[in-house]
């Protein structure tokens, strides 16, 4: 079913969805589907999103209040439900952000300098 | 927060137009619309996962769990009509009994008035400095004019007094419910008519014409609600009023425990008085005060202002007939407030410990219920431990079964409190009218209000997770393997232990031994009480009131209006015998007064204060008093003989001790202090109750009704009857009427009037009966159906031994010892309890103490009796298994 390009994206680590929607909501509104397309779009193709997993995940952010959501008509006047970042998701952002930061340092101080794959 | 969940529909929109948006993304990158869509549904996975990992997130899998736990416990009670309605019934009383007596509670002392910001209000009382306790709140109107007029720190004051007035003119009375209310009684409660116009500071005016405002329920019943009622006259003990105007609805008036039907002002007692009226008394006690303070005026501000004008009230309010002594601590006393949100109630006083004990009676009644319930749903977890346990194998969690077991028992404590609910409404109207009595009619609100309702529904659910939390814990508890093989064996592994379930039981043999201590102490008290020797005989006495004030008839033709009648009354047949006297005797009032003799110095100050009656020749007689020593009055006791009074032996006893005390003689206090002429002792009488059955004997003086001071306006004459009292009643009006059409003619019986003033302990002694049987019929049910239970469970068990040659005598052992025990458990700590919490009852108590070991053992008795009846049944069935059947079903 899939294509061999889809098969070499990369898996998303647990958690890590909720940052990725976060951080695309600084730049604005945005329905799921456009969250979906411009993860997509900003890792160049290399995350893998499987748009129905998305969905959970803004409910779970709608639920802690760090987004809020409202229908509302796309570009193409289509009827979308549209996220917001709240101040509360705003404040999370730049905490998951360091987190995440330090974390992959870490990982790649562990790693070691420019380690090739095998 | 579960209301701001989304629905799932909405999700279910989100997901199709993500797809939409996808889909034609895809067209502008140039597939067609079929690949696109194709492609698009690719990308979002499994929508159907998607959906279900939604609805597992949210409230609407808790929301379905509840409907589904709700039909299938709908469904499981109507399978089983038989232990539903038992239950339901069960609950209905516990629960209903509970209600009942929390909207009393609530209605006597909770319950806020229905005026304006009723917090606000404070009621004025008068302190003595130097004694404990919040003051008096009786105002003499003197004493009320100078607050009224000194009321800087209030935004508006008023004062008020219950009354009750004839309406009828003459003849048998037809009495109304009134208040005396001052000018801004009804501007300060800040109330609207319900029509016409209420009463105002011009209304109460010295010299006012009188004009009545009538309740709203008044207007209702005897004007149907007409306007025509504005400006009509109504008559009130035989004056014209003018009708002005109707109260708000649901109003009925400062005091709980009466509705008022007309308000009238407090200057309209000249119209009824006249110079005599209590408008210028000044020790005559009679208003209540109660104000709104200033906005912004807080509580110590009050307490100032009223301190500083309380010299100048008191100053010009002075009693100047009183003993000096008295005067100057009158001058020190001073203005102090309480809260009087709720209303005042004389009902409180009498009724406050009464109700916290029923309240906590009804508690335990609803404890032994919720055991009874408890172990049913424990037989009933039982026989459903196959069905339960398969469910588990299927995987259904322990939580999940314990919270659809939960469910089910707080439907069935819900339905009954429903039911509970008719039960209390019905009960509480039955409540109020025990405590009502001829004389004094309790009017109480007792619409339903939040804080019922409210009680009623936390009660309902705590009794439902009460009794079905142990049962679902245990049923949810199994061996899946035994459970699944269907043998009983899991429910008998230990047949000897003492189980949760003889837990149960026992915990209601405790309670109920409990209640039926105190039921047997109150029933006591009440029986010592009604059979007391009371001094006179109160059967088939017809007491009838003759109010000659009413009917204008002057002072000097008052003695032989009295004497016709008396002679009218003693010819008519059925009467045996005619007394008359001012005092009717335990009817509640009384008149005080000091004597004074030379015999005895030790009798002073408050040893000198006697009861006093005046009565007739015919009183003793018709009472059936017995004359100890000396003589009688007769009709040469008049105006001008020489004054005489017949006194009761406690009186004999404390002012001649040791002496013969005809022929000495007594001295009165006179207006002003000074003592009056000397009145010879011309007899003893022996003792009886003045004023109310549970006083000690009263020193009291009889003087003869000829020669009281001044004039007697109202009298009660005391017919024996031959037949029915009640009988007597139109002949005896007639006879009166034949005298004068206008006199007012009040019916009591003797009888009646005695058990009014026992009103306390009947309530008491009746409902505590009432749940104490109660308790003892659910506890016997509870220990009936645990045994029936138990015997059922090893009913293979009784087969195999007898099938090996047990005698059916040792199988009732067996049984009974397990009666034997759970009783003994239970007998011993509910004598426990009740020796601890007796004490509470002691005040309650007449004649006997809180440990009264008559009453216990007696308890304990018909307790005993009772159990081992409700045991021997089950375990006689236990005798008469048949073994061959028994073993069948292994």
């Amino acid at each position: 079913m899939s294509t061999q390009k889809e098969k070499d994206r990369l898996e998303l680590l647990q958690g890590t969805l909720d940052l990725l929607i976060l951080r695309t909501l600084i730049f604005g509104p945005q329905h799921g589907q456009g969250i979906g397309r411009n993860i997509q779009q900003t890792s160049e193709d290399e995350l893998l999103v499987e748009h129905g997993a998305l969905y959970p995940a803004l409910q779970r952010l709608e639920e802690r209040g760090w987004i809020t959501a409202e229908w509302g008509t796309s570009a193409n006047n289509r009827k979308a439900r549209f996220y917001t970042l709240t101040r509360l998701g705003r404040k999370q952002l730049v905490k998951e952000t360091t987190k995440w930061r330090r974390l992959a340092a870490a990982i790649g101080r562990v790693l070691g300098p420019k380690a090739e794959e095998g | 927060m579960f209301w701001r969940k989304r629905k799932p529909g909405d999700f279910t929109a989100e997901i199709e137009a993500h797809l939409e948006l996808e889909t034609e993304q895809l067209k502008e990158q140039g597939l067609s619309e079929e690949e696109a869509r194709a492609a698009a549904r690719r990308a979002f996975g499994n929508v159907t996962r998607a959906q279900e990992r939604f609805y597992e997130s949210g409230i609407w899998l808790w929301w379905d769990h509840l409907v589904q736990d709700l039909r299938f416990g709908l469904r499981k009670l109507a399978k089983n009509p038989g232990f539903t309605a038992v239950a339901i019934l069960t609950l209905a009383i516990g629960i209903g009994a509970n209600t009942a007596i929390f909207s009393l509670i609530d209605a006597v002392m909770l319950r806020m008035l229905p005026v304006q910001r009723p917090n606000e209000l404070r009621l004025v009382r008068i302190a003595q400095p130097g004694d404990t306790g919040e003051g008096n709140p009786d105002f003499t109107n003197p004493i009320w004019e100078q607050v009224r007029d000194r009321q800087g720190v209030f935004s508006g004051v008023f004062a008020w007094s219950g009354d009750r007035f004839d309406l009828a003119q003459g003849g048998a009375v037809h009495y109304a419910n009134g208040i005396w209310v001052s000018g801004d009684y009804f501007k300060t409660l800040e109330l609207r008519p319900a029509a016409g116009r209420l009463l105002t500071a011009s209304d109460d005016q010295h010299g006012c014409p009188g004009a009545a405002v009538l309740s709203y329920g008044f207007w209702q019943e005897h004007y149907g609600g007409a306007p025509s009622a504005m400006g009509s006259t109504l008559s009130l003990n035989a004056h014209p009023f003018e009708v002005v105007g109707v109260a708000p609805p649901g109003f009925y008036g400062m005091d709980v425990g009466s509705k008022f039907d007309v308000a009238i002002p407090i200057c309209a007692a000249a119209l009824f008085d006249g110079k005599e009226s209590h408008l210028d008394a000044r020790s005559w006690w009679w208003l209540n005060v109660a104000g709104r303070p200033n906005p912004g005026v807080s509580l110590s501000q009050l307490a100032a202002g009223l301190r500083v004008v309380s010299p100048q009230v008191f100053a010009a309010s002075l009693p100047t007939t009183w003993p000096p002594d008295m005067q100057k601590d009158f001058l020190h006393r001073v203005l102090a407030t309480t809260p009087v949100a709720t209303g005042t109630s004389d009902l409180r006083q009498q009724f406050d410990r009464p109700l916290e004990l029923l309240m906590a009676v009804v508690g335990l009644v609803l404890l032994i219920a919720c055991a009874n319930i408890a172990s049913l749903m424990l037989a009933r977890a039982a026989t459903r431990q196959k069905d339960l346990a398969v469910r588990q194998a299927l995987g259904a969690g322990r939580f999940r079964l314990v919270r659809q077991l939960l469910t089910e028992c707080v439907l069935l404590s819900s339905a009954g409190a429903l039911v509970g609910i008719l039960f209390a409404r019905w009960g509480t109207a039955l409540l109020v009218r025990f405590i009502s009595t001829a004389g004094n009619e309790v009017f109480l609100d007792l619409s339903l209000d939040r804080r019922v309702l409210g009680f009623t529904v936390a009660i309902a659910v705590f009794t439902g997770v009460l009794f079905g939390v142990l049962p679902a814990l245990r049923a949810t508890r199994v061996s899946l393997t035994l459970a699944m093989k269907g043998s009983q064996a899991i429910e008998s592994e230990r047949p000897g232990r003492f189980r949760s379930r003889h837990w149960i039981v026992a915990s209601q043999v405790a309670l109920s031994l409990v209640l039926l201590v105190a039921a047997g102490l109150f029933l006591r008290s009440f029986s010592k009480l009604a059979t007391l020797d009371i001094g006179f005989d109160r059967s088939n006495v017809l007491l009838v009131g003759i109010d000659l004030k009413t009917a204008k008839v002057p002072p000097d033709l008052q003695l032989p209006t009295y004497e016709a009648i008396e002679s009218r009354l003693r010819a008519l047949p059925g009467v045996v015998s005619v007394g008359r006297s001012v005092i009717t005797q335990v009817g509640g009032g009384g008149v005080i007064g000091n004597l004074h003799t030379e015999w005895s110095s030790a009798v002073t100050g408050a040893s000198s204060l006697v009861c006093i009656n005046f009565i007739s020749p015919g009183y003793f007689g018709t009472l059936r008093m017995t004359l100890l020593a000396g003589r009688n009055f007769n009709g040469s006791d008049t105006k001008t003989s020489p004054a005489v009074v017949i006194v009761s032996q406690t009186l004999a006893h404390r002012f001649f001790p040791n002496l013969d005390p005809v022929g000495k003689t007594f001295r009165t206090d006179d207006v002003g202090g000074k003592l009056g002429p000397p009145i010879e002792v011309v007899g003893v009488v022996r003792d009886s109750k003045y004023q109310s059955v549970r006083e000690e004997a009263s020193p009291i003086a009889f003087f003869p009704v000829t020669q009281i001071h001044g004039n007697s306006e109202e009298e009660t004459f005391e017919l024996r009857t031959g037949v029915r009292p009640s009988a007597l009643v139109s002949a005896v009006q007639a006879a009166v009427g034949g005298v004068n059409k206008q006199i007012p003619i009040e019916f009591h019986t003797l009888a009646e009037q005695v058990n009014d003033s026992m009103v306390q302990e009947r309530m008491l002694a009746l409902l505590s009966g009432f749940f104490g049987a109660l308790a003892l019929l659910l506890a016997m049910v509870g220990l009936y159906g645990t045994l029936s239970y138990l015997v059922a469970q090893r009913q293979t068990e009784f087969g195999i031994r007898m099938a090996l040659g047990a005698e059916p005598a040792s199988i009732l052992r067996l049984v009974m010892r397990n009666v034997i025990a759970v009783l003994a458990v239970g007998v011993v700590a509910g004598i426990g309890i009740s020796l601890a919490a007796t004490r509470v009852l002691q005040q309650l108590l007449f004649g006997l103490g809180p440990r009264d070991a008559v009453t216990m053992i007696a308890a304990v008795a018909v307790l005993s009796v009772v159990a081992l009846i409700a045991g021997y049944l089950p375990a006689r069935r236990a005798t008469k298994v048949n073994p061959m059947v028994a073993l069948r079903n292994e």
